[in-house]
Formats: structure tokens, C-alpha cells, sequence
């Protein structure tokens, strides 16, 4: 009897991840292709539409660029924790709570200076990510509770607590009885450098470039990876594992906060449930893509930019906006079925007879 | 927390009408919490819940009004779940990619092509849903009766389905190589277990069951049709479950009813007269979650851990 395995391939197919990234993107056009197909809509106006809606204009092109700051932020936080061979599920969270600890900022000093102001919510938004997930990561570090379900957990918290917040403590009092949170302070508003795209565009980029220094260059950032690759080294090293877990944890969280911060002081009026709009999962995905590293962080997060973005375009032409979401994990699988195939090879062996 | 209630005054209806909405909703969390556990002894760890349940959720509706009936609309709920799942089982088993991406990557497939294939069906106005059966005798009791023993087919067919997933897993042999398989992926292989089938198997059944809980919030009153968001978070609860019931059916089946407990007061505690945020309250199960896990990884120091220990690792032969 035949089966099929994997068999490992003797060299890998050149190319390697970008190559990956792309069959997966072409893998999901054409997934895409065919139940647009199936449900009877204009598969080439769609991908046209989607298309000119994102990279099409200077215009679009720059509200790309507005949404993949959020997702190259996230997938950052996401491969900082990664360095440790740990996962960040919560970025979801910790960004609601950063932008929730902006709002706060931004409700005390609603009258500072507006560059003072801005600077105020961000640093707020950053320490409120990393409080978001210290908790993991004292319980990670200290007892070794999985961070994968307590980070998650963390998710539907931060949720709930917008949602008290605008229907109680923070509810706009012009808001007609509707249940909306105060609108963010006139100062605060992040300023426009090109088109649409604001300043976080620019600041993103340098947090990501800083930590791509910082993880590849710095002594920490060496101590990281070697504690990731290895745990028995680190402790040879003398590299305290408590204190790495901890460490990386928090400064993903205060990643992902400083993402919520962003959000609000960038293109949100207000704060409300949706202001991180999954972009802590998506972000998962990002760096899974990017195989952890910051440059190819950024470079991904544009293209999910532009497919969120352009998703959001095709409602018009009546093709139901979820496409976005599809595309998107048909990329992530797509990109794994290519990459599991660059590096092994569908074979048929016989069965062994083996009797015990 | 049952005696501040009770100081109040509170109306008999109101009181019933809680213990039916935990019903239902421990109904809803035990059926994907369940799959989710059968997964998880296999070793696989699959966080595509939600969207699995918005497959089951929107194909068990068109199933249920396009047939005329709701257990075929259930049936068909399942077998979206499962499809769903096969994504997973194909991607984290077959291929043994990260299960924590794809699982993930699978609630963004799931949430979205069931929005893209209900996308026509919102709004729809037919219906065909489980009526509530009485069971004899037993829905007789006082309170009880006319809440638990008066409920829908499908909560029945969910402890049914509970006691057959303890059966299966704990005294036959097919259970026995599913936890082998999540014990030990080369112990079981070497042993003679098809690794790959056996985690591809569990993910499939639990993908079923994670449709038929979609497919419960179709094809009964609770929701009734398609509506985009009407999982609303409730396939992480039932990850959440997994842990806090110890991987076990009867345990979580506590869980359900505890987790159901603090939903359902989140929509009938007003009748009550109690001045307490429902959302504060709905952060419960989660934070209950944390505290359960911590607890469990304390307790390991001196006591094995109850997870599966092969949770989670991928497993190529190649690479024993």
C-alpha cells in the first residue's frame, strides 16, 4: 500500500520567504478568483477596484500607508516576543488598552500644547500596552503559565472595558444618550506629512527600524536570541531567563500599546471597541509572513494595508467587503504550503508491514 | 452571590428565565469547547473556534431553511465546521505548520468567508428552528423541569455527545491513541499510530462540533437566523473552557454551565434589580480563565499537569 509523507528536500528552493509570500498572494487571487466566481461577482472589477482603491493613486496609496502602520506595529510586537520563542496573542488587547490609556492621558491634558499633548497620550499608550501585558508575562516568567492563552484572554478584558467605559464612566455627555466616548481633544491630532498619511507613518518606520537595530545589534538583543534559540545556553551564558521572558513580553505589549496610541491620535476621532479592528491577529499573521524579521515586518503590513483598504472599496460595486479577511489568511496559507514545499517534497513510499 | 439574589425581591419569572438563557448558553460553549477538547488531547491546539462556529453558524442556517428542517440544518452545520477545520488539519497536521497561526489564521478564513457566503442571507426572514421538547416526567420537577428538562433537542444531543466523548476517549481504544498521539507523537507513532491521521481525525470532530454550536444559534430561537458578528467572542470562551474543565468532558461540562451562568446574567441580571454592570461582569469567564491556568501551573509543580504534553508541537517524523 502507498502513502504519501514529506520528505525533506536536499537543498532548499532558492528564494526562500519572498517567494513564499508571493505564490501565497497569487494562491489567494485566484482562491479569490474563484468564489467571487462561484457567488456570481465580477472577479476582474473586484481586484481592479481593490487595486486603485489602495496602491491605485497618491491618494489611496497614502491611506495604505495609514493602515499598515497599525499592522507593521503589531507584527513587530508579535516578532519582538517571537525572538523568545514566545507568542503575543494579546496585541489585539493591548492595543485597546494603549489607546484607552491615551484616552486618559488625553482627557487630563486635553489643554496642554498639542505637540506636549500628543507625545503625552503616545508615552501613555506605550505604558499601557506593556501594563497590558505584564501580567502575562509576570505569570509566563515567574510560574510558566502559557502566554498564548492568557494574552488571548487579556483580548476579551480590554474589550469589555471600552465598552463599560463608553456606555458609564466615559460617556460623551453631547452624545445625545448615545453611547460614544468623548471625541479625542482638538491637540491631538497627529499632523499630515503626504496626502493622507500622518506623522505615525514616519514614527512607525523608526520604531521599526530601532528595534531591527536593536534586536540584531544591541547586547540585549544578542542575549535575546541566544536565550531564544536556546534556554540550557542562556543559563551557561548566565543569562537570566526570568528576567528575558519578562523583559520582551512587556516591551511587546508597550509595542502594541504604543500602536493604539497611534490609532487614536492618527485616524480615530474617539476611542471606541473597534479601534485595534483585529489588527493584533492580523498582525500575527504579518509577522508569521515576515518570518519575524522588522524589515520584512513593514514590508507586508502594506500589502495587508492595501488589502484591508481596498476590501473596504469593493462594497460599492456590491461584493460583500469580507473578501479582505479571506484574501488575507489565504495569503498566511498559501505562503505555509509554499514554504513547507520549498523546503520538503510530496512523495509516495510503500507502507511497511509492521507486525507487533 | 445566589443569596444577594434571593434577598431581593425577585420574580419567579425572572429566575426561570435566567436558568434557561444559562441553559442555552452552556449549551452553545459545551458543543465547541468539547471539539476544541478532543483537538487539544490529540495534541493540536486549534484557535479557529470562532470561525469554525460562524461556518456552522451561517451553513446550518441555509441548511436548516433551504431543507425545512433544523436537524438537517445542524447536520449541514457540522459538516461546515468541520471543512473549516480542514483547513487546520491540512495546514498545522499535514504540512505541521505553527498551530498557533494557522488556528488563528483560521478564525480570520472563517469569520470571513461566513460573512462572504451569508453576506446574501442577512436579514433573510425564514426560519426553521428546534422546537423545545419536553422530557417526560423528569420536566414535571418544579424549576427544573420546565427549564432543564424543557429545552431544545440540541442541548440534549450535547450531553449525549459529552458522555459519548468521555466513553470514546477514556474506555475504548480509539481514545486511548488519541491521547497517546497527544502524549507523545513519536512514542505513538512508534508504537504503530498513524500520527497524522489521528490529529487530522480530532481536529475534523472537533471542527464539527465547534458547527454545530454555530449551527445552534441558527436553527433554535436563541438567535434564529444569519446575522454578521452573532458569535460574538464566544468561540475564545470556549478555548478558555478547555483549560478551565482540566481537558476533560465532565469538567468542562461544569464549566459550561458556570461560564453559561455569567452570560446569562449579563442579559437578565436587570429584572433583578441589581445595579452592576453587565460588562464588567462579562469580563468573568476570562479572568476566571487566567486565575484557573495559574493555578495549574502552580499546582504542576507537585502534581502533573492535566494539559495533553504534546499540546501544541507539531510532529514530522523526519524531525523525530
Amino acid at each position: 500500500m502507498k502513502r504519501l509523507i514529506l520528505r525533506r528536500r536536499e537543498e532548499a528552493v532558492r528564494g526562500g520567504q519572498p517567494l513564499a509570500f508571493f505564490a501565497g498572494l497569487v494562491f489567494a487571487l485566484i482562491m479569490g478568483a474563484v468564489l467571487l466566481t462561484i457567488s456570481g461577482d465580477p472577479v476582474f472589477d473586484t481586484y481592479q477596484r481593490m487595486w486603485d482603491r489602495s496602491f491605485g493613486t497618491a491618494d489611496t496609496l497614502s491611506a495604505t500607508f495609514n493602515r499598515a502602520v497599525p499592522l507593521a506595529l503589531a507584527g513587530l510586537a508579535v516578532s519582538i516576543a517571537a525572538t523568545m520563542g514566545l507568542w503575543n496573542i494579546g496585541a489585539e488587547g493591548q492595543i485597546m488598552f494603549g489607546a484607552t490609556a491615551a484616552t486618559l492621558v488625553g482627557r487630563v491634558g486635553a489643554d496642554w500644547p498639542s505637540p506636549i499633548l500628543i507625545v503625552a497620550m503616545l508615552i501613555g499608550a506605550a505604558l499601557g500596552g506593556a501594563l497590558w501585558a505584564l501580567g502575562p508575562g509576570l505569570a509566563k516568567a515567574e510560574i510558566g503559565v502559557s502566554e498564548i492563552i492568557t494574552t488571548l484572554m487579556l483580548n476579551e478584558v480590554a474589550v469589555r472595558l471600552i465598552v463599560y467605559l463608553q456606555t458609564g464612566p466615559w460617556k460623551d455627555p453631547d452624545g445625545f444618550g448615545f453611547p460614544q466616548i468623548t471625541a479625542k481633544p482638538e491637540g491631538s491630532q497627529l499632523g499630515i506629512i503626504w496626502e493622507r498619511s500622518h506623522l505615525g507613518v514616519l514614527v512607525a518606520l523608526a520604531v521599526i527600524a530601532g528595534f531591527a537595530w536593536f534586536v540584531n545589534r544591541s547586547v540585549w538583543g544578542y542575549e535575546l536570541r541566544i536565550a531564544g534559540a536556546s534556554a540550557k545556553t542562556a543559563a551557561f551564558a548566565g543569562i537570566s531567563m526570568r528576567k528575558k521572558v519578562l523583559g520582551v513580553l512587556v516591551l511587546s505589549g508597550a509595542v502594541a500599546g504604543f500602536a493604539g496610541g497611534i490609532e487614536l491620535t492618527g485616524t480615530a476621532a474617539r476611542l471606541n471597541e473597534n479601534i485595534s479592528n483585529g489588527f493584533g491577529f492580523a498582525g500575527i499573521i504579518v509577522a508569521a509572513l515576515a518570518l519575524m524579521r522588522p524589515s520584512g515586518v513593514a514590508l507586508v503590513a502594506v500589502f495587508f494595508g492595501a488589502v484591508q483598504v481596498g476590501g473596504q472599496s469593493i462594497q460599492t460595486l456590491g461584493v460583500s467587503p469580507a473578501v479582505a479577511g479571506i484574501l488575507q489568511a489565504l495569503i498566511l496559507f498559501g505562503a505555509i504550503g509554499a514554504a513547507v514545499l520549498s523546503t520538503y517534497q510530496l512523495a509516495f513510499i510503500e507502507r511497511k508491514v509492521v507486525t507487533t | 452571590m445566589i443569596n444577594q439574589l434571593a434577598a431581593l425581591d425577585i420574580s419567579e419569572a425572572a429566575f426561570l428565565g435566567l436558568i434557561v438563557a444559562t441553559i442555552q448558553f452552556a449549551t452553545l460553549l459545551y458543543l465547541a469547547a468539547l471539539g476544541e477538547a478532543i483537538a487539544e488531547r490529540s495534541g493540536v491546539l486549534n484557535l479557529g473556534v470562532e470561525g469554525m462556529m460562524a461556518v456552522g453558524a451561517v451553513s446550518g442556517y441555509i441548511g436548516a431553511v433551504s431543507t425545512g428542517s433544523p436537524w438537517l440544518g445542524l447536520l449541514i452545520g457540522a459538516f461546515g465546521g468541520a471543512c473549516a477545520a480542514g483547513v487546520h488539519a491540512v495546514i498545522a497536521v499535514g504540512l505541521g505548520a505553527d498551530q498557533v497561526v494557522s488556528g488563528l489564521a483560521l478564525t480570520i478564513l472563517g469569520l470571513g468567508m461566513a460573512n462572504f457566503i451569508g453576506d446574501s442571507y442577512t436579514d433573510d426572514p425564514r426560519r426553521s428552528q428546534f422546537a423545545e421538547v419536553d422530557i417526560p416526567v423528569l420536566s414535571d420537577i418544579a424549576w427544573i423541569g420546565e427549564t432543564v428538562f424543557s429545552a431544545t433537542p440540541v442541548t440534549y444531543l450535547a450531553a449525549l455527545l459529552g458522555v459519548a466523548t468521555w466513553f470514546v476517549m477514556n474506555r475504548t481504544a480509539l481514545g486511548l491513541g488519541v491521547r497517546a498521539v497527544g502524549e507523545s507523537a513519536s512514542t505513538a507513532d512508534a508504537a504503530g499510530h498513524s500520527v497524522v491521521g489521528t490529529r487530522a481525525g480530532a481536529v475534523l470532530v472537533g471542527g464539527a462540533f465547534a458547527g454545530l454550536s454555530g449551527a445552534y444559534l441558527t436553527t433554535t430561537a436563541i438567535v434564529g437566523a444569519w446575522s454578521e458578528g452573532l458569535t460574538a467572542g464566544r468561540g475564545w470562551i470556549a478555548v478558555a473552557l478547555v483549560i478551565f474543565g482540566a481537558w476533560r468532558a465532565g469538567r468542562v461540562a461544569t464549566g459550561a454551565v458556570l461560564f453559561g451562568f455569567t452570560l446569562a446574567l449579563q442579559t437578565r441580571l436587570q429584572p433583578f434589580g441589581v445595579d452592576f454592570s453587565p460588562i464588567l461582569l462579562s469580563m468573568l469567564p476570562y479572568i476566571l480563565t487566567v486565575i484557573v491556568l495559574i493555578v495549574i501551573s502552580i499546582r504542576a509543580r507537585h502534581q502533573p499537569s492535566p494539559a495533553p504534553a504534546g499540546l501544541g508541537i507539531a510532529y514530522r517524523r523526519e524531525e523525530r
